[in-house]
């Protein structure tokens, strides 16, 4: 299934993402990340920006997924968690691409990259994928 | 001992950074377990959940010496499968007095946390026959293509958003994400883990009752095993199963004057992390929140891991029960591994060999995926002494539950 680009919370996300652009909101009061996104600020309920990020991370952790468990990507895949520079506290759900899983290693740097993924059913969409440097 | 305030219980249970424990109230030997009731746990069986709910509930009234017009309180799940009703109840034993309803019961934390409502009730005159059931028809629907434990996932907005597009879903790949990061910060090798499924298997494979009994598992068996989602296979992941369990609750004072021995709730525990309900952002993932919930049990039942003979984790999977058992005490967060080496898991290894005997009914893993009520069944069988695999003279016992988020701890003693 393919995420909704006019949700209203979430839509920004995927709409910076077909632009190429790393996003996720942030309260410039407290000058943090809120992730994932919120009406508004739990901290100070003030509102929240959409911040681009750099693309710079560090991998948290990974699966490589290798039997059919997901209904709507094929395996093998390989999926994660990462922490972007900006905010480590943050995690991106993520994949990991253009590496076999046993070159992996926990807190190793990544980079951003945009990629169309294609779920069995709907259309295809542009996503933030990370690769090692 | 008397009654401990909740400020005092706050200051006996300190917790970690990323979470918190929830305030229950001292309800110490207040209620007491008083009657169990199962069904067969199976693969597809075509049963309703209603029906498998009340053929446990009518077991659990009878062994505790009750009649069902005596039952005046009632505790299901909220949100999975069709739990029972008041009304179903009725129809059923075809009764009319008034039931004291409560959809804070059923399995996984709420298994150990249903205890405490349960007393809170009691307290106020609400009931005092009390009925915790949970049934669940997943693996019919499973068979059927019309459910699966993913579902809730699935339906949540951020999940939705942030989680599904990527493909990190179902819920064996969080915990593989974890796992992973676990063996990167602790050295957790795959030879280790397969201690928590082989050892769950062979208690499965002396009970009968159990969905694996006839499926035994080597340790090459295990390791040659195609990972699922790397580094879990599927001897790491919970079956999906039919079946339902019950059990009676009932004031301490009433329990002495029951059929069996009094099995008292000596103390519960709830917590739950910061960032809830999304486990991708937990700050530590390499723990479960039971560091939220076992420690105000241990305050409120006024005792310590060293003195509890046989526990229970909710083992989705393999190394969240790994977690489950850092959590409640047993050895320092990242030991685990070592720690359930050399049987230590097995009922034959008593505390005082150094062991803690763990899922004796074969867990999550290898006797059915009831998500935790029969976990909790298990222990009141240890206490009463009519086990299967019976661990030598089990006074006390204690549940780790768990669901994502939250964690929950109920201890439980024999009484005379
Ligand atoms: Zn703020």
């Amino acid at each position: 299934m393919a995420p909704d680009r006019n949700d209203p919370l979430a839509g920004p996300f995927w709409q910076a993402a077909a632009n190429s652009e790393l996003r996720i909101t942030w309260c410039e009061h407290c000058d943090r990340a809120v992730w994932y996104p919120k009406a508004d600020c739990p901290q100070c309920q003030g509102e929240l920006h959409w911040r681009a990020l750099s693309g710079d991370a560090t991998l948290l952790s990974w699966s490589e997924v290798l039997a059919p468990i997901n209904p709507d990507h094929a395996p093998p895949y390989i999926t994660g968690l990462v922490c972007p520079l900006e905010a480590p506290e943050v995690r991106l759900v993520t994949r990991i691409v253009d590496c076999e899983a046993d070159r992996l290693r926990c807190d190793m740097p990544l980079r951003v990259c945009f990629r169309a993924l294609q779920p069995r059913e709907g259309q295809p969409f542009m996503a933030p994928l990370f690769s090692p440097c | 001992m008397p009654q401990q305030s909740i400020e005092a219980l706050a200051r006996r249970a300190p917790v970690p950074d990323w979470g918190q424990s929830l305030p229950l109230e001292d309800t110490r030997g207040e209620v007491a377990i008083t009657g169990i009731g199962e069904t067969a746990v199976t693969g597809p069986s075509g049963r309703h959940p209603k029906a498998m709910a009340l053929e446990a509930v009518a077991a659990a009234i009878t062994d505790a010496g009750l009649r069902p017009e005596q039952v005046d309180g009632l505790m299901v799940a909220a949100g999975v499968a069709d739990q029972l009703t008041a009304e179903d109840f009725h129809e059923h034993f075809g009764t009319s007095q008034p039931l004291w309803f409560s959809t804070d019961g059923g399995a996984m934390v709420w298994a150990a946390t249903c205890a405490h409502t349960a007393a809170l009730a009691m307290r106020r005159k609400q009931a005092r026959h009390i009925v915790n059931v949970f049934a669940v028809d997943w693996a019919t629907r499973r068979a059927a293509g019309t459910g699966t434990p993913g579902d809730w996932h699935a339906s949540e907005i951020m999940k939705a958003h942030f989680e599904l597009p990527f493909g990190w879903y179902p819920q064996p790949v969080y915990f593989a994400t974890f796992a992973r990061r676990y063996m990167h910060d602790y050295g957790l090798t795959a030879e280790q883990l397969a201690a928590l499924p082989m050892t769950f298997r062979r208690h499965a494979n002396r009970d009968p009752a159990a969905v694996m009994y006839e499926r035994e598992l080597t340790l090459e068996k295990y390791l040659a095993r195609t990972p699922l989602a790397d580094p879990l296979r599927m001897e790491d992941c919970c079956l999906i199963s039919d079946g339902a369990a019950a059990w009676v609750m009932s004031p301490a004072e009433e329990a002495r004057d029951m059929p069996h021995a009094p099995i008292a709730v000596e103390g519960v525990g709830h917590g739950r992390v910061h960032g809830a309900p999304y486990i991708s952002q937990q700050r530590v993932i390499t723990a479960t929140p039971q560091p939220f919930a076992a420690p105000w049990a241990y305050a409120m039942a006024d005792t310590a891991p060293a003195e509890i003979d046989v526990i229970a984790v909710y083992d989705c999977f393999s190394s969240t029960a790994l977690m489950q058992i850092e959590g409640l005490g047993f050895c320092r967060e990242g030991e685990g591994g070592e720690f359930i080496q050399e049987d230590r898991l097995y009922y034959q290894r008593h505390r005082r060999l150094g062991g803690i005997p763990c899922n004796t009914h074969g867990g999550l893993l290898s006797h059915s995926y009831l998500l935790g009520i029969s976990h909790v069944v298990e222990l009141v069988k240890q206490l009463r002494g009519d086990a299967v695999n019976q661990v030598d003279s089990a006074r006390v016992a204690a549940y780790a539950g768990f669901t994502a988020d939250e964690a929950s701890t109920l201890i439980l003693k024999r009484g005379n």
